[in-house]
């Protein structure tokens, strides 16, 4: 494992002393000094007093470590474009997994140079450092005694390299680091002849779990700032690109070329982001998802087209990821024959043949019962054009899938959703939304407390015998104020929304109580409901009920809870 | 040459001239009266149809809902496709669906904040193979937009309605009568219920204590077993009873505007369970029959025993 570390410093590189200022507990210290400044004998955590009598003419300015830390992140993202694996390191680094990375661009020198470049263009200056390790990376960027802002340390000789610089490389806690100062243990290479069990002993198990780490003996993985994703590919342009119309031809062949690597593996994706490096190292992205997994690159390149105009490309983007971060399995599919029917389209979907398919092409057809090659998609799900149509229209089936995905992309995955009835008393849990492309949504009905399944309501069957439900349900029911006569009668009159109605039917009631069954029931006399049908003057009819019962100290209340038709 | 020509324009002019519902067909609604009154005898597939409530249901949107839900029902199992209902808020319930005979398989909500969003999906809709029907509930439908959709329709014969729902009665006052591209335009109110005529060969059940406060239109229920137990009134008659509680839902349907038709109105009862046309739930109820005056609440007999909320 060869482990970058890079280390920048934010502040901007300028001829006089500059420094930020921070007020730690009453005190103002130096936070960050800038090259000129730190020559002049400055050094973060000194007082400013002390700063400004070495050096009177210093230009200092509040820091901003909350800013900082959003800069710092913001680089972190902005070097994705490197490796998917990237991390801050608070409070002046970025830790870059480039394992399996660096051939992409011709070796870990030319990655560190083109890494350089594009941060000096940026105004960053940064140190770089290639090592086995994250700790010996860490070390290396920040003490290596070179002129070069770029280190690199040969594969399996990372003690070597660590070996004559300070202990300060160790990422240990200050005060541990002094001691061993102070018994005479300056570098790190001072430590390596040391008996372990002393060290424990004296400094704490810290020394030598980073002295592990730093050598490799111990693993030390790093956390990326994003989730990683299954698959990814980049798209690098010469020259910085700003027409939507270039940013949608990128998101094509970016589709195109994931898509294959899909079908080598035969999956689908599920959920895709599509990220532009801009030049000025802002990332901007694109997130969807799709209803089904899909390996056709037409419907994922217009997935992302019509949200391109979200996209920002500022003053260029010279980059373009597309990463797959769920796939599912998808089987291979045939999608055209040569030479029939949708030959035409065949430069640009992809053709990858069902084994079973290409068995069937290869059989010699055995006359009339061998399926006939325009029937092949309508031969799986039955015989005749009939129930080819009834394939294709069903949920999940090309035109409606594609047109989920895009409703979906567009205003949100939740927003499209199928209503199932659910066996429940409960009117709020009788109709649940579940996501439009699942097929099977329905969790198992919950076990009981005491693990006996609850007593199942009969449905469907001796449906006329069901109470009549209203088509639209409020949720949450909305109160109204009514005057009713005896205790269990409905109200003759309520007020809802600012309006009196008068009730001249009503059917009820139909008590509706908690189901005890299931955990988290307040038994709480309020969750005791009577519902009335009851139909006002001019023929609109309200499902109202009563919260609680009279006689029990609090009064009832009224809520409507719906309208039928 | 100049045969061909006049052919080739004959053919487009009576392309042009061709009735919106000679494209893609109707869908009836099986009650005779509805479909005579309607060109070609039923609702045109691939049209925009305009569905409006009346009064306080102009903000709920449950009759409208009900009436679209019957016949997108019908549509649905027809044509094996699936319905898009793009909606503001997701206050469509399963179980009162299901009473309209609309499969929730088949239905895909879609919800959208904006109304432009939701003509959007519709549209969208519009254009997809697979979708039998687009309903939209929308507040402000433009000119513009309601030809849009008429267009997306006609072309690729998938039927779309729109529910207008307004949020008060300001903007249901500013929207109501503004003219759109829709094929059709209906209202449907809801009327008083009539009480259920039942026969009772059992004898009359006394009366509940206190029988004397209880006023015809608050004739109170008890469950058991599922099955209601209705008191009858006793002012019924011998061996009829009218029912005390709620009758089979009543609406008043108008066809305000219709193209290639004439404005006209009915009154329709809905009868789960026993309806000689099944298809669309509803049938029609003689609209010159005799209707008793509705049953007036006596809460004035017991006005000093009211309990009040709150």
């Amino acid at each position: 494992m060869r482990l970058p570390h890079r280390k920048g410093s934010i502040a901007p590189v300028e001829e006089a002393p500059f420094a930020t200022v921070i007020n730690a507990a009453g005190r103002r210290l130096l936070a960050a000094v800038s090259p000129a400044a730190a020559a002049a004998g400055l050094a973060p955590g000194m007082p400013l007093a002390d700063a400004l009598s070495f050096v009177p003419g210093l230009v200092t300015a509040a820091a901003e470590p909350a800013q900082d830390a959003a800069a710092l992140r913001r680089l972190a993202e902005w070097c994705g474009r490197y490796s998917p694996w990237t991390a801050p390191d608070a409070p002046d680094g970025v830790k870059i997994e480039i394992t399996g990375c660096a051939h992409l661009w011709g070796g870990e020198e030319a990655l560190a140079a083109d890494l350089i470049t594009r941060l000096a263009r940026q105004g960053i200056t940064g140190h770089i450092a290639i090592a086995d390790t994250l700790g010996a990376a860490w070390a290396c960027a920040r003490l290596a005694q070179t002129d070069r802002s770029t280190v690199i340390v040969p594969s399996a000789q990372t003690g070597i390299a660590l070996a004559p610089l300070p202990v300060e490389g160790l990422r240990l806690d200050p005060a541990t680091t002094q001691g061993l100062r102070r018994v005479g243990l300056k570098r790190i290479g001072d430590l390596y002849p040391m008996p372990r069990s002393a060290l424990v002993c004296r400094f704490g198990e810290a020394v030598v779990w980073r002295l592990d780490q730093a050598q490799g003996d111990l693993p030390e993985p790093l956390s990326p700032l994003d989730e990683t994703p299954t698959r990814r590919v980049r798209l690098s342009f010469a020259e910085p690109i700003t027409d939507p119309a270039d940013l949608a031809l990128a998101a094509e062949r970016l589709a195109a070329d994931l898509v294959t690597r899909l079908a080598r593996e035969g999956t689908g994706a599920r959920r895709l982001v599509l990220t532009f490096y801009r030049v000025d190292g802002r990332v901007e992205r694109l997130a969807l998802g799709t209803a089904r997994p899909s390996r056709d690159p037409r419907h994922l390149a217009a997935l992302f087209k019509e949200r391109l105009d979200t996209i920002d490309p500022g003053l260029g983007v010279e980059d373009a990821i597309l990463a797959a971060f769920a796939v599912d399995p998808l089987a291979p599919e045939q999608i055209d024959f040569p030479g029939h029917g949708l030959s035409k389209l065949k430069g640009s979907l992809l053709v990858v043949p069902a084994k079973a398919e290409i068995e069937e092409r290869l059989a010699p057809r055995s006359g009339p019962l061998g399926p006939s090659p325009d029937l092949v998609r309508g031969s799986r799900g039955g015989d005749g054009p009939k129930s080819k149509a009834r394939a294709e229209n069903e949920i999940g089936a090309g035109g409606v899938s594609t047109l989920l995905d895009r409703l979906g992309n567009r205003l949100g995955l939740a927003a499209v959703s199928r209503i199932e009835a659910c066996e429940s008393h409960i009117p709020e849990r009788a109709s649940v939304q579940v996501p439009a492309n699942s097929r099977h949504p329905l969790p198992p009905p919950p076990r009981g407390r005491e693990g006996f399944a609850h007593p199942r309501i009969k449905s469907g069957e001796q449906g006329a015998d069901k109470p009549p439900r209203p088509i639209r349900l409020f949720d949450p029911p909305e109160p109204v104020e009514a005057a009713w006569l005896l205790p269990d009668d409905p109200p003759f009159r309520f007020t809802w929304r600012r309006r009196a109605y008068r009730i001249r039917h009503a059917d009820g009631p139909e008590r509706i109580a908690e189901e005890w069954w299931r955990q988290g029931m307040s038994n709480a006399v309020d969750a005791i409901r009577d519902y009335y049908r009851v139909e006002d003057e001019e023929g609109r009819r309200f499902w109202l009920f009563r919260a609680g019962l009279s006689g029990s100290g609090h009064p009832p209340r009224w809520y409507v809870h719906g309208v039928f038709a | 040459m100049s045969h061909d020509l006049s052919l080739t324009l004959r053919e487009q002019v009576r392309r042009i001239e061709r009735p919106i519902w000679a494209a893609h067909g109707v869908v009836p609604f099986g009650v005779a009266a509805i479909d005579s009154a309607l060109p070609g005898g039923g609702l045109a597939r691939g049209a925009l149809h305009e569905i409006l409530g009346a009064g306080g249901d102009e903000e709920d949107g449950a009759l409208a809902a009900a009436f679209a839900a019957s016949i997108v029902a019908g549509l649905a199992s027809a044509e094996d496709g699936i319905v898009l209902w793009c909606l503001a808020r997701l206050d469509l319930y399963e179980p009162g669906l299901a009473a309209h005979r609309l499969d929730p398989a088949r239905l895909v909500m879609v919800r959208a904040a904006r109304d432009t969003e939701i003509l959007w999906a519709m549209e969208e809709g519009l254009h997809t193979l697979g979708v039998t029907a687009v309903v939209g509930e929308i507040g402000t439908l433009s000119d513009v937009a309601s030809r849009r959709l008429q267009l997306a329709a006609e072309h690729s014969g998938a039927t779309a309605f729109v529910l207008r729902r307004w949020r008060n009665g300001g903007q249901a006052a500013r929207e109501r009568a503004l003219p759109n591209a829709a094929a059709t335009r209906w209202r449907v109110a809801a009327l008083s219920s009539q009480p259920i005529i039942a026969q009772f060969d059992a004898p009359i059940p006394p009366l509940p204590r206190g029988g004397e406060g209880w006023g015809e239109g608050m004739m109170p229920m008890t469950k058991r077993g599922g099955t209601p137990l209705t008191l009858p009134s006793p002012k019924g008659g011998r061996g009829f009873f009218l029912e005390p509680g709620i009758g089979h839902p009543r609406w008043r349907v108008e066809l305000l505007r219709c193209r290639g038709g004439e404005p006209a109105c009915w009154e329709v009862e809905i009868r789960e369970g026993k309806m000689a046309d099944a298809t669309n739930s509803i049938s029609l109820v003689g609209a010159l029959a005799d209707r008793p005056k509705a049953p007036v609440g006596s809460e004035a007999a017991a006005s000093e025993r009211i309990y009040r909320a709150g």
